[in-house]
């Protein structure tokens, strides 16, 4: 039997992972995931393009909240940016849409740098005030653009082609945000085993042992800004693509509780926890209304008048239950599963 | 200048509105150490039960404010015990992000329970205008500004001089100290939810009284965040009276300035004094040793 795992070398501490069965599940994953669009009805396929974009907006989120513990309660601003440099990209300065994708990264990148600058100075609670001023000027600023933001009415994108390829069926979209996905859960977790991001991990724990172990807290922080916003921005121009407009009214503050939410729900800190955290949050509502419509009655009549609220009751639950029972998470639940498994019938 | 003036005065009767919610997040922060996120809700929420009572009632202004305090203080009451009673001992963070899902969830809740229409809420003789040297103003303006001051002072001599007061700014201080003499922290925490539950709902029904009963009641929370942020969020007669500034500014630029600056006019005067003052302008400085 085992009696653990020990790590000798550098290169094993660092490595994504070590075992074979996680190897094979996750080409197996990968390779179900590639197929779907061939086997899921419309609705079905609609349903995991939405995790996918949600979950790169919540990898955003993760390296800032879940790796170096700064609270953002306003990370609808940064998805806002990117959106909006999208769509204003495309439909104003007529860029191709490449170009307009890599300024949806840029732009909240930049604002992301400035949202910083009062990390430095303010902790845990104050700054999540900061951030919540900031999505709130964003989004007013963006309602004062005039023709430029499409003020109150939005601007209208289409899907785009892109490297060549047509995304204006919904299978190519598909195949578009699972790339970008995929593109987004490396980053992140090679980040996470970088020197980078174990300096960031260090700034969580404890920032002032951090900085006498010489992690520079002003470059590290802004950094984590940084690609923290330029991740969401991302996400934002997927979300426009997507719904294919682009107005204030589609970015309510309630993406940030969501997004919150999502972390929490997974496992702060870690990407296999947003991974489940986005799955469980974007298919509660959906479960939970197909659960009451079986049922009928008032239930079902309740979900069809003010399905919007349901749902935020839903998340509001959620992120109560998993902070007051297991605040570890899915992730921490999965944890223990998994233990249970390798070492019964003993406990440890 | 007449438009200046009227500019100030309604700027001060909005601005006692968010003083009431400013000193609310001030109590349970110095009784607890934690940001209630939910503070607009718990007054949403009391506003609306109010309501309820109030118009099958027929109830006068008085007696609608007695209905919105203990309606607050019993909504308090409750949150504290079924919500934030089994966080105690729990990281800030967790707690802070409890009262966020609480939010999210009451806010829905009143959306459900009387529906997203807007409402008027009817008190007898509060729309009557009086004149005051020239100007107009309603008696619910001028009610508000009294409950303000009348707040102000109680919570003045609250702090300072009664038992419970005492024991408040004991457990703010230091709540393991606070426990080894013998003060209850999970008692203190029921009584500073209860007050600032009263305090947000006297707000919310004011607001109601005289902007009409609506599901956007809420975001008086978040109005309010910035005068609690510039008073210094341990500092509850500081909170209010920075609520009256915020009104007074607020509506100073939505006079002057275009509309859309209004709404955030008190997100910007914060984000420059969050960078001079991290604590407020009233607020104690917490010096860390290393």
């Amino acid at each position: 039997m085992k009696s653990g795992f020990f790590k000798q070398r550098y290169a094993e501490l660092v490595v994504l992972t070590d075992s074979r069965a996680v190897k094979a599940w996750t080409v197996v994953l990968f390779a179900a995931l590639l197929l779907a669009p061939m086997v899921l009805g419309p609705f079905l396929l609609a349903h995991v393009t939405v995790i996918l974009f949600t979950l790169v907006g919540a990898l955003g989120l993760t390296v800032l909240t879940g790796f170096t513990g700064l609270i953002s309660l306003g990370h609808v601003g940064f998805l806002m940016l990117g959106a909006y440099a999208y769509a204003i990209g495309v439909t104003r300065l007529g860029l191709p849409p490449e170009l307009a994708l890599l300024a949806s990264a840029g732009v909240p990148a930049l604002f992301g740098l400035v949202v910083g600058v009062p990390s430095l100075r303010l902790h845990g609670l104050y700054l999540a005030i900061t951030t919540l001023a900031f999505s709130h000027i964003v989004s007013a600023a963006l309602l004062a653009g005039g023709k430029f933001t499409g003020a109150g009415r939005g601007i209208t994108v289409l899907r785009p082609r892109m490297l060549g390829i047509d995304l204006s069926s919904d299978r190519a979209f598909y195949w578009f945000c699972l790339a970008m996905c995929v593109l987004a859960v490396l980053v992140t977790l090679n980040l996470r085993r970088s020197y980078v991001g174990r300096a960031l991990v260090a700034i969580r724990d404890n920032d002032i042992a951090a900085r006498t172990m010489g992690v520079n807290l002003v470059r590290y922080k802004l950094l984590a800004f940084l690609i923290s916003a330029a991740i969401t921005g991302v996400a934002g121009a997927m979300m426009a693509m997507y719904i294919s407009i682009v107005s204030v009214e589609s970015f309510p503050f309630l993406l940030s509780i969501e997004a919150l939410a999502i972390i929490i729900v997974g496992g702060l800190g870690s990407v296999l926890g947003a991974v489940l955290g986005t799955v469980f949050i974007v298919s509660m509502p959906e479960v939970f209304a197909a659960l009451t419509s079986g049922m009928g009655g008032r239930l079902a009549d309740l979900m069809t008048t003010s399905a919007h609220e349901i749902k935020s009751v839903l998340y509001g639950l959620a992120i109560i239950a998993f902070l007051r029972f297991d605040p570890r998470g899915l992730r921490g639940i999965w944890h223990d599963i998994r233990h249970a498994w390798v070492y019964w019938p003993l406990r440890y | 200048m007449g438009y200046f003036v009227e500019l100030v005065v309604s700027g001060l009767a909005i601005g006692a509105i968010y003083g009431l919610v400013a000193m609310s997040f001030a109590v349970i922060y110095k009784a607890t150490g934690i940001v209630n996120f939910s503070q607009g809700e718990l007054g949403m929420l009391t506003a609306y039960t109010s309501w309820s009572i109030a118009t099958t009632l027929g109830a006068g202004g008085i007696a609608t404010v007695l209905i919105a305090v203990v309606a607050g203080a019993v909504i308090g009451m409750l949150c504290e015990r079924l919500i934030m009673r089994p966080m105690l001992g729990e990281p800030v963070l967790s707690v802070v992000l409890v009262t966020i899902g609480l939010a999210v969830v009451l806010r829905s809740i009143v959306t459900i329970g009387w529906g997203a229409a807007p409402h008027k809420f009817e008190v007898a003789g509060v729309d009557a205008v009086l004149d005051i040297g020239g100007m107009g103003m309603r008696v619910s303006q001028l009610g508000v500004i009294a409950m303000l001051a009348a707040a102000l002072a109680g919570f003045w001599w609250f702090l300072k001089y009664s038992r419970f007061g005492v024991a408040m700014r004991a457990v703010a201080a230091d709540e393991n100290v606070a426990r080894l003499m013998g003060i209850s922290t999970a008692r203190v925490q029921s009584v500073a939810w209860a007050c600032a539950s009263a305090l947000a709902g006297l707000a919310g029904v004011f607001f109601a009284v005289i902007y009409g009963l609506s599901p956007t009641i809420y975001e008086l929370g978040l109005k309010a965040f910035p005068a609690t942020v510039l008073g210094g969020f341990d500092s509850v007669l500081g909170s209010g009276v920075s609520g009256l500034v915020i009104g007074v500014l607020e509506n100073l630029v939505g006079g002057y300035l275009p509309s859309t600056l209004k709404e955030v006019a008190g997100f910007f005067l914060i984000l420059v004094v969050l960078m001079v003052r991290p604590f407020g302008l009233f607020g104690e400085k917490r010096i860390e040793r290393v």
